[in-house]
Parts: structure tokens; C-alpha cells; sequence
């Protein structure tokens, strides 16, 4: 079995370090050509590591890239890839922790938006490829008997993610190609709002919740039964309005492809 | 081989709608496995559509056979899940490491040719072939830094590690100009050290020329010397399926489709010429 030890794990390690930046005692260990000095030729991977991963950066985050511009991106993303190892196989996952990188570094976290951008993007990106699941369609409800919905309770799709969010991200995404790269403004909305993301077949969906639904949604998820639904409503509607008010909400989700199953 | 599968593309989302407008045009896809390494969505949908009408191969960026680390146990299992639903007709990667120490640097790293390095992949090869319950096919790489600690050539070991693991060689005719361009060594040298038997598959690209070394870029349609070295390649190893890799700069089908008629052409001429 081969082991750490020995001359093929010393020389990998120090390639890596080299690409890392890390140490320079690499350069011993290859050759120049007749054509090109060993620094030359040892840049092509150096460059290379950072570029592969901002490629994979700009390609997850448009909308950060459309708001800070090709060059603050690029120092950005600089920063991000010095901090954050890649610890995946695939480069589709590297861009996990960038929203909390943005929202813990100088001087990203002074623009609170390009956070909650990276943030939007990350689970609209998880939405994309998470599990395919059909939902439930709201003749199915309409066929149950009364007594379930004593019970009834909710499974959401997969890919369903709740942002809440203090700037207009979304409204500003949609707009992200429209714009010059860095020119894009997000502008802080008039209040905290709750925003859900889901994909009921190939294409994802977002939209903002009241304040009620998303009150409703959080119980759902939960697992709550469909009278603790009401009960989650009750403080914004009224005890007399929550089954009326559950009831349309419930449906406005089913409708739009939201719930997985039910049980009861 | 049939002539179902002789000429083939890469499967990129670009083209997923015109390839299934447009059937017949392309005998064969070679999907990137971890492009699909993942639980649903629209990727999945189009593989799993297109494969009902044509074979495939599937070929991973990411085993990193060559590495010090321990093998990725987590990655071979997503693999071998992707291959028991693609079920294609040959698993392929890359003959190099891809990281090490738990972190994966994305680019395939050359490996020193020494004996040590031999035993070392030789054995991995083996326990993922046992893992995956197939053949592995290796693709030779591009690479820019020649190891001073290298004891063999590139074709002596890749003939070597394909006979003591029993595996398949995927040739990039493009990869092996690069590295001939980078390294100072004569690409025909390397395809006639290859065994005829083991090489299950041609890969062809295009690459960027920087004056002093070239980088495989994939990115510009395929050069007259790759084509001249590719109808070598055809002549030692008639019948290997070929396809053309575009990885950035995606032109569109039409031209991919035009480049793999060129392929065609000059398989065809290579081969009348023999008859």
C-alpha cells in the first residue's frame, strides 16, 4: 500500500503549496524547456487555480458579479478562494459559504445587499438541482374527507428555501443582464420580507409572502397539522378568519407547486 | 467497435434542445459525470432523455487516481450510482492527481513517471475497478511542467499502467501535441508505444498556442497539426471512436457537427487509403 511517505507525496505536496502561493521550494523539482523558463510554465497552473474558481463563482453569483463589476468581483473572489479551500470533488458546490463570507468580511460586510444577493443566488442555484418531486395537486385535498383535516399535515418539495430579506434582491436579480456590470443598485425594501424558492418542475420560482403566510409556511414545515395552520394565522387574522384565511393560503401554495405530500 | 458509436460529441447544455430536434447527426455524447453528480433538475431530465436515443460514455474530471490522499469513497458511490443509470459504454478520467489533503484544486495535475508512482496508481486503478465493477478508461493529460524526477517517458508509463491494471487508455490526440509541444518529445513516439488493444477511445480539441508552450484550453476549434496527428492516430488504431471536447466558448451544434464531418473525412481517408 502506497503511504504519504516518500518521494511522490513530498512532490505533490509541494505542487499544491506552490499553487497555493504557499512555498516557492517547488521550482527545483521541474525543469525548463529550450523555449520556456520553469516559472513560466509553473504560472499556467498558478493562474489557473484562481481563474477555474472564479469562472465557477461568476457563474453562481450573476447578480453579486452585476452589482460589484468584473474587477471588484475578481478581488473579491480573490478573497473568498485565499480563505476557503475547495473541499468537493465538483466545483459546483464551492460557492456554498460566499453569502456568509460577505456578510462577515471587511469591507463586504458594509454592503449588506451583495450578502443577501449571494444568499437569493445560492438557493435559487440549490433549487436548480435538488430532487425531483412531483406536488400535490389541489384536487387531491379537495377529495378528502372531512375528518382529515383534523390531522392534515404537509411535506414541502425539496427545493423550497426561505430567505428573509431586507433588500429588494430579487427585484434587482431580475434585472441583473439589463445593466452595465456594476451598475446594478438593490435598493433596502420598506421592511424585512419573507421570500420563497422552490422548483415544482424544471424551472424555479420565487415570490414574497405576507406576513401571515409565511407565519403559515414556517408551521407547515414544521410538520404542524392543518388546525395548528389556522392557529399560526389566527394573530394576523383573527380567530374567525384563520380556517378562511389558512384555507387560501394552503391552496395558493399547492396551486403553485410547493407541497410534496400530505398525511393524516 | 459498431459504427453506431464511432463518431461522438461532448454533451453540453448548450445544444441539449438541438440535439434532440435534430437526431441522427451524432452517432454517440460523452457526458462529464460530475455534471450530473447531483440529486435532480433539468441536467438530469435532458441526460436521462437523450439517453434513450443515443449511447453514451461518461468522463469524470475528478477521481484524482493519482493522488496521495485516500480515494474519495463518497465520490465512487455518486459515481457509481450515475453509472448504473446511464449504464455507458465506457467510465473514463483523467491520468493524473487533482488535489490533495482534502482540498481539490480543480485542474489535472501532472504526475512524476516514476516507478513509484506506477505502483501507486496501478493500485488504485485496481480498487476502483473493483469498487465500480468495470474497467477504468485514463486519458492522457495535457501538461506544462516536466518532473525532474521522472525515470520514464509518458507513453512508457501510461503502456505500463494500462497493462499492470488492466485498464483502457482514452487518447487525447490534442493533449499529446500539447504535451510533445511543451516537453520536446516526438508525438509519434507516444502513439506508437500505445497498446492497440487497450485504447478504447480518441479525444480531440482545441488548444491556445502562447508561442513558448501551449495550454489545452478547449476553447477554439481543433488545429491542422492535431487533424495530421489525429489521421496517425487513425492509421495505428482504425476503428477507435472518436469526439471532439468543447469545454468554453461553446460555438454553436453546427459547427461542432462540421468539425466531427472533418474527423469523419479524414477517418474515411485514412482508411480507404489502407484498404
Amino acid at each position: 500500500m502506497s503511504s504519504n511517505a516518500g518521494s511522490l507525496g513530498d512532490l505533490q505536496r509541494a505542487f499544491q503549496d506552490y499553487l497555493l502561493a504557499a512555498s516557492d521550494g517547488f521550482q527545483g523539482a521541474v525543469r525548463d524547456t529550450s523555449k520556456a523558463d520553469r516559472l513560466t510554465l509553473l504560472d499556467v497552473y498558478r493562474d489557473g487555480y484562481a481563474l477555474r474558481l472564479i469562472e465557477a463563482l461568476t457563474t453562481d453569483y450573476p447578480g453579486v458579479m452585476a452589482m460589484a463589476g468584473p474587477a471588484d468581483f475578481d478581488h473579491m473572489a480573490r478573497a473568498y478562494i485565499a480563505s476557503h479551500p475547495s473541499r468537493r470533488p465538483s466545483v459546483r458546490w464551492y460557492g456554498r459559504d460566499l453569502a456568509d463570507f460577505l456578510s462577515s468580511t471587511e469591507p463586504y460586510r458594509r454592503t449588506p445587499a451583495a450578502a443577501e444577493m449571494a444568499r437569493f443566488e445560492w438557493a435559487l442555484g440549490e433549487a436548480f438541482d435538488s430532487p425531483d418531486v412531483t406536488p400535490i395537486t389541489a384536487d387531491a385535498l379537495m377529495a378528502l374527507p372531512q375528518e382529515a383535516w383534523e390531522t392534515l399535515a404537509f411535506a414541502t418539495l425539496p427545493s423550497l428555501r426561505r430567505l428573509i430579506l431586507a433588500f429588494e434582491v430579487p427585484q434587482a436579480w431580475q434585472r441583473r443582464e439589463e445593466v452595465q456590470p456594476g451598475d446594478l443598485l438593490v435598493e433596502r425594501a420598506p421592511g424585512p420580507l419573507t421570500w420563497a424558492i422552490w422548483r415544482p418542475d424544471l424551472v424555479s420560482n420565487f415570490r414574497s409572502l405576507d406576513t401571515d403566510e409565511a407565519a403559515m409556511l414556517d408551521a407547515l414545515v414544521e410538520g404542524r397539522s392543518f388546525p395548528e395552520l389556522c392557529e399560526a394565522v389566527a394573530p394576523f387574522t383573527g380567530e374567525a378568519q384563520a380556517p378562511a384565511r389558512a384555507a387560501g393560503l394552503l391552496r395558493a401554495m399547492v396551486e403553485g407547486g410547493m407541497i410534496a405530500e400530505y398525511r393524516y | 467497435m459498431s459504427a453506431a458509436v464511432d463518431f461522438g460529441l461532448g454533451l453540453r447544455p448548450e445544444h441539449y434542445e438541438e440535439i434532440a430536434a435534430t437526431p441522427g447527426r451524432v452517432s454517440w455524447f460523452e457526458a462529464l459525470s460530475e455534471n450530473y453528480m447531483v440529486p435532480g433538475g433539468s441536467p438530469l431530465r435532458w441526460l436521462d432523455r437523450l439517453r434513450r436515443d443515443y449511447p453514451m460514455a461518461l468522463h469524470g474530471v475528478s477521481l484524482s487516481i493519482g493522488s496521495i490522499d485516500p480515494l474519495d469513497r463518497r465520490y465512487l458511490d455518486e459515481l457509481k450510482a450515475l453509472v448504473e443509470r446511464v449504464e455507458p459504454m465506457w467510465l473514463s478520467d483523467h491520468l493524473c492527481f487533482t488535489g490533495l489533503r482534502g482540498q481539490n484544486m480543480h485542474d489535472l495535475l501532472p504526475l512524476p513517471y516514476t516507478e513509484e508512482a506506477l505502483n501507486h496508481v496501478a493500485e488504485r486503478v485496481m480498487q476502483v475497478q473493483d469498487h465500480l465493477g468495470r474497467r477504468l478508461v485514463l486519458e492522457n493529460v495535457s501538461s506544462y511542467v516536466t518532473y525532474a524526477a521522472s525515470e520514464l517517458t509518458e507513453w512508457e508509463f501510461i503502456a505500463e499502467l494500462a497493462k499492470r491494471a488492466d485498464c483502457e487508455i482514452l487518447l487525447d490526440v490534442n493533449n499529446i501535441y500539447v504535451s510533445a509541444f511543451n516537453h520536446e518529445f516526438d508525438a509519434m513516439a507516444f502513439l506508437r508505444a500505445m497498446p492497440r488493444e487497450r485504447v478504447r477511445q480518441f479525444h480531440l480539441a482545441g488548444h491556445t498556442h502562447k508561442g513558448s508552450h501551449i495550454i489545452d484550453t478547449h476553447d477554439e476549434p481543433i488545429v491542422p497539426d492535431v487533424w495530421s496527428l489525429y489521421a496517425e492516430a487513425v492509421k495505428l488504431f482504425p476503428g477507435v471512436p472518436t469526439m471532439i471536447e468543447r469545454d468554453a466558448n461553446i460555438p454553436p451544434y453546427a459547427e461542432l457537427l462540421a468539425e466531427l464531418d472533418e474527423a469523419r473525412r479524414i477517418a474515411a481517408s485514412v482508411t480507404r487509403r489502407a484498404a
